[in-house]
């Protein structure tokens, strides 16, 4: 299977700089670098447009802010994917503790463009829906996003086994939502 | 060696499989693990229908067309958050176009702008995004490089490395001057192999 790759850690380059310049410089490229991927990461874990918006954008705010504070210090594209995932799975405990938004992580399917409402895509959607998060942020991570097993668990804080569990538990639910559907 | 409930067991190694990271002595396991547990074969099913489903969630990446525009969302307000949230946000977004600004103001770039010509400029953004941003990780991938170009916006150029530290590029977005676009994705290219 073909993974789309996952970006090393950033390094600086830009000696003799100030540091706020530093921060301001990092701050942009990790904004232009990741904020497509990682916000349809988010949206396919929510499963809604907007909520993955107003998360991307919590996440690259506390991105900035810690670079503020430290210019130089090291910031990884893992650090962005496991601020999402955690963002995500708290948005969707507080949905389901608070009840303000429909229980089921409905498919707004009004926000999916014609040329990705594909019966792929659509399936998919409606399987993570019905996941815990924990077991969605394990498929998604690996094969939507590209982390192996390894990655994805120190990611999570967990093992590659545990992970590869996930995504085989993610599995089943995907293949019953196939079957339904032909 | 697995028994013949091991069960769970067979869960992480179908996860393995999924994920293409499961040797021929897991593969051969698992298949022995199948041929000995119904229950197993019906609920996971066998290699083939493993990469069948792998195949959709690889096939729904592929389709994604969506292109969020961050900046723009921020400009909304939102009953949902409080308004210093909405205020923080904004400034966010601010500071950030000033740091753009600041890094076109940039020392090095600007030596740059004063002497030398459109396309060394292009070279030293490339050159400098490259190394602020990313490189190929695995052999044989690509990986794609996003830097700011005067006058014509952002240009992506796709940086592909084989084993021996040879690469292709491709400008996946160009700024419409192909002769500058080549030496950019020459020098992006030569910065790589001189990394690794």
């Amino acid at each position: 299977m073909r993974r789309p790759a996952v970006v090393k850690p950033m390094e600086d380059v830009y000696p003799g700089a100030a540091p706020a310049a530093i921060a301001r410089a990092r701050a942009e490229s990790l904004v232009l670098e990741y904020q497509v991927k990682l916000t349809r990461y988010l949206r396919r874990m929510v499963g809604d447009a907007e909520v993955a918006l107003d998360l991307s954008q919590d996440v690259f705010l506390s991105a900035f802010r810690m670079l503020q504070a430290d210019p130089r210090r090291e910031l990884t594209a893992g650090w962005l994917y496991r601020a999402a995932t955690n963002a995500a799975i708290s948005f969707l405990r507080r949905k389901k503790v608070l009840r303000m938004l429909p229980l089921d992580r409905d498919v707004d399917r009004g926000a999916w463009r014609v040329d990705e409402r594909s019966a792929a895509s659509v399936d998919l959607q409606g399987a993570l829906a019905q996941l815990p998060p924990q077991q969605s942020a394990a498929l998604l991570l690996t094969s939507y996003v590209g982390y192996s097993s390894a990655e994805a668990a120190e990611l999570l804080g967990t093992t590659s086994d545990a992970i590869r569990q996930r995504v085989c538990r993610a599995m089943r639910v995907l293949r019953t939502v196939m079957s339904e559907e032909s | 060696m697995m028994t013949r409930c091991d069960c769970a067991r067979a869960e992480t190694l179908a996860g393995a499989i999924a994920l293409d990271e499961a040797d021929e002595t897991q593969r051969d396991m698992y298949r022995a693990h199948l041929a000995t547990c119904g229950r197993c074969r019906s609920n996971l099913g066998g290699e083939r229908a493993i990469e069948r489903v792998m195949a959709t969630v690889a096939g729904a990446r592929d389709a994604e067309r969506w292109e969020p525009e961050l900046r723009a969302a921020s400009m909304r307000p939102r009953a949902r958050y409080p308004v210093w949230r909405w205020i923080a946000a904004v400034a966010a977004v601010a500071v950030l176009a000033v740091g753009v600004r600041a890094m076109e103001r940039h020392p090095a770039a600007a030596t740059v702008a004063q002497r030398g010509t459109a396309t060394e400029q292009a070279v030293a953004r490339a050159v400098a995004a490259l190394n602020t941003q990313t490189a190929p990780r695995r052999e044989h991938e690509a990986e794609s490089l996003t830097f700011a170009s005067p006058g014509s916006g952002s240009m992506a150029l796709a940086l592909h490395l084989d084993g021996r530290a040879q690469g292709r590029c491709v400008v996946t977005k160009s700024s419409g001057n192909r002769v500058l676009d080549e030496t950019v994705c020459r020098a992006a290219l030569r910065t790589l192999s001189t990394r690794h």
